[in-house]
């Protein structure tokens, strides 16, 4: 694991594929302060309280205040990550967050020379 | 084809207008953003009638990084002191502003009087980076991969004077 200079979370990330591995290389590249999955947002409780649905996004970019997440899935299954981010946008409207699919990694790969193979 | 020369020219000339508007009575410094601006420099500076100055800046971005550099640096710096001036950057597209940012927070440092930026292209839906100040954008473009009029596949085809949208 990379020594990252612009990570300010409390624990080491622990991302779950090469591509959550290459964006954070990136942003501390270019020395955009970040975090790892600081936060969930409850986005369905049932009747007791109990949380159903959350959203925990990749990325948190403190300076921007924005949520990054990350979805390698092939653009035809990415129906359902589609809907969690319409839903935590619908309940939580001040928050922002951006959701980059697999598309958009394979383009920041081409620019930037970032390695996706796993 | 995605932007004839002529769409081109007629938007780098409404371009031209604003910033000779916007800084009438002033003497901007247009600064390009090497390499891919070049082209688009070239017919800014010629589309603003007012007096400027020209400078240009390259960096090492992600991926250009040589000698194993941990962060992006200037590669070339510019030739003179901006304290003072009103700075219109040059690029020609901004898509995540990750290298933007990075410029942008570097040239702050020196004290000029103002720091706008000009870009002929925008992918707006790609931003990592979403305060910069982007005052003149040419056209909001899809993502796709272009060459000509600056863009190169493996270094060429810059001087094609037409965008042209390729499907690699």
């Amino acid at each position: 694991m990379p020594v990252f200079q612009a990570y300010c979370g409390r624990q080491p990330p622990r991302f779950v594929n090469q591509a959550e591995l290459e964006v954070a290389k990136l942003l501390d590249f270019y020395g955009i302060r970040w975090e790892y999955e600081p936060r969930s947002f409850v986005l369905e409780t049932d009747d007791e309280g109990r949380v159903i649905e959350a959203a925990k996004p990749d990325f948190y970019l403190p300076d921007q205040d924005l949520y990054v997440e990350i979805t390698t899935m092939k653009q035809s299954l990415v129906t359902r990550k589609n809907r969690k981010i319409r839903k935590l946008r619908e309940r939580y409207p001040d928050v922002k967050v951006k959701l980059f699919y697999r598309r958009d990694i394979e383009r920041l790969a081409e620019k930037y020379g970032l390695s996706l193979a796993s | 084809m995605h932007l004839t020369s002529a769409d081109i020219q007629a938007r780098v000339g409404e371009l031209g207008a604003r910033i000779t508007e916007d800084y009438a009575g002033k003497e901007p410094l247009l600064v390009g953003v090497l390499r891919a601006s070049y082209v688009f420099l070239a017919d800014l500076s010629r589309a603003v009638p007012i007096p400027h100055r020209l400078d240009l800046v390259s960096l090492a971005g992600y991926g250009r990084a040589l000698g194993g550099h941990a962060g992006v640096r200037i590669m070339k710096d510019l030739d003179a002191p901006i304290a003072g001036r009103d700075v219109v950057i040059v690029d020609l597209v901004v898509d995540t502003g990750l290298t933007l940012n990075y410029l942008l927070t570097a040239l702050r440092l020196r004290d000029p009087a103002s720091l706008a930026v000009c870009s002929l292209l925008d992918r707006p839906y790609r931003r990592l980076v979403e305060d910069l100040p982007l005052r003149y954008v040419g056209f909001t473009v899809p993502d796709e991969f272009f060459v000509g009029y600056g863009f190169d596949l493996d270094g060429l085809y810059r001087g094609l004077p037409d965008i042209h949208s390729l499907n690699k």
